[in-house]
């Protein structure tokens, strides 16, 4: 039992921390929007973290389901569950195709492609005005009721309501990946990312690996994008947009790489800061990007790494 | 639909103009790439950087050719300082932080375009020397255009006899195609990088310089650039200095001529043929190595 508790001490945490927040911040939609781009940031933490594959095309993944979910629930009047299906679904097909090509080659020439191609599907979200609104967006995403199996019945119209929701998907999703990092799996992905050129020549394909590490990543980064658009009930073109990817990328490195706790950590410390500084200068990204520069320079962990290491050494210091 | 001969020769005119500024680009991803192994993801900064100096050059003095020529040697020297300051840290640890830096000196950088100049896209006027079309029959080319087709040759083919016939364009080759050879034959590597890195700069300001008359300024722009360069230089191989100007001259011609079927098309048509191309040829036209 007592282990049990030791190996979820960190889960547990993030129950705690997670249903506090409501409570903590001045309003609900903060703590949805956090709880949304938590996922996202840990979706790509497996690609980054734990494959070592870098990409800027989460924007894509994440404004791709934004679309689908919005679409499903104006013009098919989709269930809430579908909706969702949907927008993951085609997530993950844009990952498969994507990723495809992304895992052709290694290194830098990887990371352009993936580049190129968000931009290619920002073009055609913004051009394509009769599907997607082009820069008006998409509107009137009403969210549909929670219904599990013709038996309940809940109406998702407060925002605690939904936060509840995301709230589970988010945990769900959490342990899920979480899962996928500690098995057999995820141990190869390690491998992947300390030695590419090793793990091959051990007999796996890492190139099926990464691809399959790359459409986790875009089904997760897709579920974060359903119900964001659920969240806001509006779908628009800056979530395709690079500075989707931008934000995820900064969550993710200022928080630290590879430990799951750091992105979710980087993601609401990023999320609160912009809610907060966004009304006293218009400016902030600019204080975000110099806190980036200085985690590249100085601090490779991130706040997790800093967190880690102090923790560590006062531990050192007691014995 | 009538779509007259002459047209599609002017937009093919059009098309090699905006083709010659990707090649002025592409050049400089391409010879970063292929000396630091790095992708800049900062270089539509510096192309955004160079049309707003050009902006500042023109609305002060009113001199475009002071804009043409002091921009270049600003942002080269931007370049080197960043280099200096920020990049040369990073060349012992993983690729992945030198992307992510050039990545955030490009956040930053915008940042600070916002913050100097304002977040409304400003107008560029064409020089009043440049003002008005050459007539060729009842072809008209605007006077600029041809300016600018011109000087981009100009430079295209010193850039090339710079690569091909200097002793510097020879350890750049070198460099492409094996560092820690270069290295080891006595050369100073990171004084090259700085070259490197400020020359690719250079060409960066430049090509923003040439770009502003024709295509306005705002600070959004650099990712969009980013992107079709990045779709150029893998359609033309990357690395590869002939495949730049290939890539760079197809994208841009390619763009103009879909432009006048079906214009919602023409800035998705060159990820088509880069999706194309690395089906067919992964490397891409003249790629150097896979």
């Amino acid at each position: 039992m007592k282990n049990i508790l030791k190996d979820n001490i960190g889960f547990i945490g993030l129950v705690i921390t997670f249903s506090v927040l409501p409570l903590v911040l001045s309003y609900e939609a903060l703590a949805i929007e956090v709880a949304i781009f938590s996922l996202a940031v840990i979706a790509f933490d497996l690609l980054l973290g734990y494959t070592g594959m870098m990409i800027f095309c989460q924007a894509s993944f994440f404004g791709a389901a934004t679309y689908v979910t919005g679409l499903s629930v104006i013009h098919l009047n989709a269930s809430l569950f579908t909706a969702i299906f949907l927008g993951v679904g085609f997530a993950g097909i844009l990952a498969l195709t994507l990723g495809f090509f992304a895992t052709m080659r290694k290194g830098s020439y990887s990371v352009l492609l993936t580049l190129a191609f968000s931009e290619m599907i920002f073009f055609i979200a913004y051009q394509w005005k009769s599907v997607t609104g082009g820069d008006d967006g998409l509107v009137g995403i009403v969210r549909p009721d929670l219904e599990i199996l013709g038996l309940l019945k809940i109406s998702l119209d407060t925002e605690l309501r939904f936060y509840m929701l995301v709230l589970f998907f988010f945990l769900l999703s959490f342990f899920i990946i979480k899962r996928i990092t500690e098995s057999p799996f995820g141990k190869v992905l390690v491998g992947i990312r300390e030695n590419e050129s090793r793990a091959e020549a051990i007999g796996y394909n890492t190139r099926i690996f990464k691809l399959i590490s790359f459409v986790i990543c875009g089904l997760f980064l897709g579920l974060a994008g359903s119900l964001y658009a659920l969240f806001m009930n509006f779908a628009h073109i800056s979530n395709v947009a690079f500075d989707t990817s931008a934000s995820i990328v900064m969550m993710e490195i200022i928080g630290g790489i590879g430990t799951l706790f750091g992105p979710i950590l980087g993601a609401l410390l990023v999320v609160l800061v912009s809610e907060k500084a966004s009304a006293l200068w218009a400016r902030w990204p600019l204080i975000i990007g110099l806190t980036f520069i200085f985690f590249v320079l100085f601090a490779r962990g991130g706040i997790w790494g800093l967190i880690t290491s102090y923790v560590e050494k006062r531990r050192k210091s007691k014995k | 639909m009538d779509i007259s001969f002459n047209l599609i020769i002017v937009q093919i005119f059009n098309g090699i103009v905006l083709g010659m500024i990707y090649v002025i680009l592409a050049m400089g991803l391409t010879i970063v790439w292929g000396m630091m192994d790095i992708i800049n993801f900062s270089h539509g900064f510096f192309y955004t950087i160079g049309a707003y100096f050009a902006y500042s050059v023109v609305s002060l003095t009113g001199n475009f050719w002071l804009a043409l020529v002091c921009v270049p040697p600003c942002t080269a020297l931007i370049g080197i300082c960043l280099e200096r300051l920020l990049l040369r840290k990073l060349y012992k640890t993983n690729i992945l932080y030198q992307i992510l830096m050039t990545f955030g000196i490009a956040l930053i950088g915008r940042e600070l375009i916002l913050l100097t100049y304002g977040p409304v896209g400003k107008s560029f006027y064409t020089p009043r020397i440049l003002e008005g079309t050459f007539f060729l029959g009842s072809l008209f080319f605007p006077r600029y255009r041809v300016f600018v087709l011109a000087l981009a040759v100009l430079i295209t083919v010193a850039m090339y006899l710079f690569i091909e016939k200097t002793k510097f364009g020879s350890i750049i080759r070198a460099g492409t195609e094996d560092k820690e050879m270069v290295s080891s034959l006595g050369i100073n590597i990171s004084i090259v990088f700085l070259l490197t890195f400020g020359l690719a700069m250079a060409l960066a300001g430049l090509s923003g310089v040439l770009a502003a008359p024709m295509r306005g300024i705002n600070p959004f722009m650099d990712v969009s650039i980013l992107g079709i360069c990045f779709a150029v230089v893998i359609i033309g191989g990357m690395g590869s200095f002939t495949g730049a100007i290939l890539g760079g001259l197809l994208a841009g011609i390619a763009q103009s001529v879909v432009g006048i079927f079906w214009p919602s098309a023409s800035a998705i048509i060159i990820f088509i043929m880069m999706i194309l191309i690395i089906l067919i040829r992964p490397r891409g036209l003249l790629g150097v190595r896979d």
